[in-house]
């Protein structure tokens, strides 16, 4: 058992196998009585996530474990995307895709495209969280499988969808194209009230934070693209 | 018929969604999104009603006939009971 630090929020891990706190070093606080919440998994669930794919028992507690701090953490304010961010100049974009789309090869090439200007703060599994109005992004030990992942936070200015297309191009959405892409990239709460608490971040992230689609080619013109028109608005 | 227990409608922007909650939410993953007369007709099916209730109140509040009325509803309670959301 152990506490881990995330969006500000101390949680108690309640572990059987030792590769979840490992995964966890970094965040692992020792501040133990301030924890919100206790999570673990049973044998079961871990059973269910293993019949999945073949990884270890300890591979899959984790992701088990991962999957119930997200459902119980809207309570705190704090909510989970599955996205790749980035940030440039301080600054940070959330890339969301249809797996295989290539989220992770277009916040790469923003690497390369703006060198130290530029570093991502989780590759595919962060946590949001709004301060003062602002919403950050915040670091978490899970991430995807390249590793990138910084125990950090950053604003977080703009969500972007991200679809392969020819050529590149970016535009705003309306709320009515929003909603289902949004859906397909969180996990919900079952509980009643967790699930208010969740509802109640997604509707003010969609009136608060500006939404994009940029239709793009693997090319730094993609980076370009993005960059140029989501750095520049603030207006919702 | 009526909404069974477990189903929420909430607005997420300007957006109506349907979500499922406590044991509903084993069952029911994900989440359905209403147009303003979906919606209408959801907050009537807190209660038991009929689809004659149902098109009844769509004549008297909305700019549609009976006719149209009635196979709104009914496409409406169809795509419902899909969903496994009526009881």
């Amino acid at each position: 058992m152990f506490n881990i630090e995330l969006a500000g929020v101390v949680i108690t891990v309640n572990n059987r196998y030792p590769a979840v706190e490992k995964l966890c070093r970094e965040y692992i606080t020792h501040e133990t009585a301030s924890s919100a919440f206790t999570v673990e998994v049973s044998d079961e669930q871990i059973d269910r996530e293993q019949s999945v794919g073949d990884f270890s028992r300890g591979y899959c507690e984790s992701v088990c474990i991962y999957r119930e701090i997200v459902k119980k953490i809207p309570k705190y304010g704090v909510f989970f995307l599955h996205a790749s961010v980035v940030e440039a100049d301080g600054v940070s974009y959330a890339f969301m895709a249809k797996s295989g789309t290539g989220k992770s090869t277009h916040t790469s090439l923003w690497l390369k495209h703006f060198g130290e200007r530029a570093r991502i703060i989780n590759g595919d599994k962060p946590l949001l969280r709004f301060v003062d109005g602002q919403l950050y992004v915040y670091g978490t030990p899970w991430c995807g499988k390249e590793g990138y992942q910084i125990n950090t936070s950053s604003p977080l200015k703009a969500l972007c969808f991200l679809e392969r297309g020819e050529k590149n191009s970016i535009r705003r959405l309306n709320d009515n194209e929003i909603v289902n892409r949004l859906f397909h990239q969180v996990i919900m709460p079952e509980n009643a009230s967790d699930m208010e608490d969740f509802l109640k971040l997604l509707d003010r992230t969609v009136k608060e934070v500006p939404m994009w689609l940029l239709t793009c080619t693997i090319s730094d013109e993609a980076v370009v693209t993005a960059y140029e028109a989501m750095s520049k608005e603030t207006q919702k | 018929m009526k909404i069974k227990e477990g189903f929420i409608l909430r607005s997420v922007g300007s957006e109506n969604v349907v979500v499922a909650v406590g044991e509903q939410s084993r069952k029911f993953n994900g989440m359905i999104r209403l147009n303003n007369t979906g919606k209408f007709l959801w907050e009537l099916l807190k209660e038991d009603r009929t689809e004659e209730f149902l098109a009844d109140e769509l004549v008297a509040n909305y700019d549609i006939d009976r006719e149209q009325a009635t196979a709104d509803v009914k496409r409406f309670a169809e795509r419902l009971k899909e969903a496994e959301v009526l009881a």
